[in-house]
């Protein structure tokens, strides 16, 4: 008795909204001893204190797939179905953020596109933190617009498979939907217009800087330097700067820290060019890559050597396919000469993708899709 | 190489080839993409115990032509 559903509730999706939730998750709701004696005769008021005693998002966790209060309660409100006023209520109100979280997932399992696209873009905005409990049962940092993100755009969400929505574009085009305003995009005004003030005075800076330490000048400096002149790059570095300022770098700082960077972009650029296999092209684009990962290396604040070591490594494992993991990259020097011998003379694939016996060969495809090392036959 | 033989009694039985000293986990991973389940709700049972993600198959002693129990969670 106590799981049925409301009888004046109305179908979802064609069927008990219980059903919403799969069935073994869903027999492990109802033999959970939470279930069993804080939501028995909840109603829509008493529901809200139990939310408000909420302190943890999540799915099920632990060996034998125990679900969390938040999937008890979520499952009471498919139970008891609350009026849509109640839900919005709960996703407007600030104090709470579970209670928050609860009413945006129950109105992802169950409202309308175009409500669902309405009433959690705002929610975007809130950055605030959320205990997440993870399968193996460990709490992990999420944050609320983490939360609906992932509800927004993913299909599977703390073990309930969240129902298809229409993409956005689609509901825009039947009109439905205003077009998407993000709430960056006052900041982004504001860049570009700091941007055209700033842009004179910091150019003669970095050129000052540059030619202090270089000896002469490169083609690819020249070239990095039309670079910077791209509105793209501008606006990032902007933004990055603008970021460090929030983060109350002084400038002089700031500068210090680009000396540095130039200079052991200096030493690996002189490294990559006695390297005679690489084209001039590859250099480029190098340097390219290695300006940005300067720069991202400049917001993360990482140390020197970290950044020099990973240009180091970078360049020894250019070669490495995108889809090796970690693992593979490290036993990628023992295999080549190994696979040589089986292969007589072919070029060998790293993966065994293309080994003789087609089951095989199949086989470590899908390992290499999945990021694990291949068969040892 | 080792091939183990993972079978859920309702009409399930997958065969999948795999390293001894591939992970759990991984073993799991490679089910869910022949049977099309997600590997998270996918339990592997050796006569009620239930076997870890972490641990590797050589240290679970499986060896080849193993039956496994496939259960879901």
């Amino acid at each position: 008795m106590a799981n049925r559903t409301d009888p004046a509730a109305k179908s979802i999706r064609g069927t008990n909204p219980q059903n919403l939730i799969e069935k073994i998750v869903r027999s492990k709701i109802y033999q959970n001893t939470y279930w069993k004696e804080q939501c028995f005769g909840l109603t829509a008021e008493t529901l809200v204190d139990k939310a408000m005693e909420l302190d943890h998002i999540g799915g099920t966790y632990g060996g034998n797939r125990k679900p969390t209060s938040f999937m008890c309660l979520v499952m009471k409100m498919l139970q008891i179905q609350p009026e849509k006023d109640i839900v919005v209520e709960f996703i407007k109100n600030d104090d709470y953020k579970y209670v928050r979280v609860l009413g945006a997932f129950y109105l992802r399992l169950t409202g309308i596109d175009s409500d669902i696209y309405r009433y959690l873009e705002p929610l975007y905005n809130d950055y605030r933190k959320v205990r997440r409990k993870s399968p193996d049962g460990n709490f992990i940092l999420a944050h609320v617009d983490e939360v609906i993100d992932e509800l927004l755009t993913t299909d599977y969400s703390c073990d309930i498979a969240l129902p298809r929505i229409k993409k956005r574009w689609t509901l825009e085009s039947l009109g439905a939907l205003d077009a998407r305003k993000s709430v960056l995009e006052d900041d982004f005004e504001e860049e570009e217009e700091k941007d055209e003030n700033e842009q004179d005075g910091l150019e003669e800076e970095v050129a000052h800087e540059k030619q202090d330490y270089y000896r002469g000048r490169s083609p690819a400096r020249d070239r990095e330097r039309d670079y910077r002149r791209d509105s793209q790059r501008h606006r990032d570095r902007d933004y990055d700067r603008d970021r460090d300022y929030d983060r109350e770098r002084g400038r002089g700082r700031e500068r210090d820290r680009d000396r540095d960077r130039d200079r052991d972009r200096d030493r690996d650029h002189y490294r990559l060019r006695e390297e005679k296999e690489y084209g001039y092209e590859r250099d480029r684009d190098r340097e390219r890559e290695g300006r940005e990962r300067d720069r991202r290396d400049r917001e993360r604040g990482r140390r020197r050597s970290r950044s020099r070591s990973r240009s180091r490594s970078r360049d020894r494992k250019r070669r490495a396919r995108s889809s090796m993991s970690p693992r593979m990259r490290g036993a990628e020097d023992g295999k080549p000469p190994e696979e040589s011998k089986k292969k007589k003379g072919k070029k060998e694939k790293d993966d065994g993708t293309d080994h003789l016996d087609p089951e095989i060969a199949e086989a470590n495809r899908i390992r290499a899709s999945l990021g694990l090392k291949p068969l040892k036959l | 190489m080792i091939e183990v033989v993972l079978n859920d009694r309702l009409g399930k039985k997958v065969r999948v080839k795999c390293n001894e000293d591939d992970t759990i986990g991984d073993l799991k991973k490679l089910v869910a993409s022949q049977t099309g389940t997600r590997p998270d709700k996918i339990r592997i049972q050796k006569w009620y115990i239930i076997n870890k993600d972490h641990i590797t198959l050589k240290d679970y002693e499986i060896h080849d032509g193993m039956g496994l129990e496939l259960y879901y969670n």
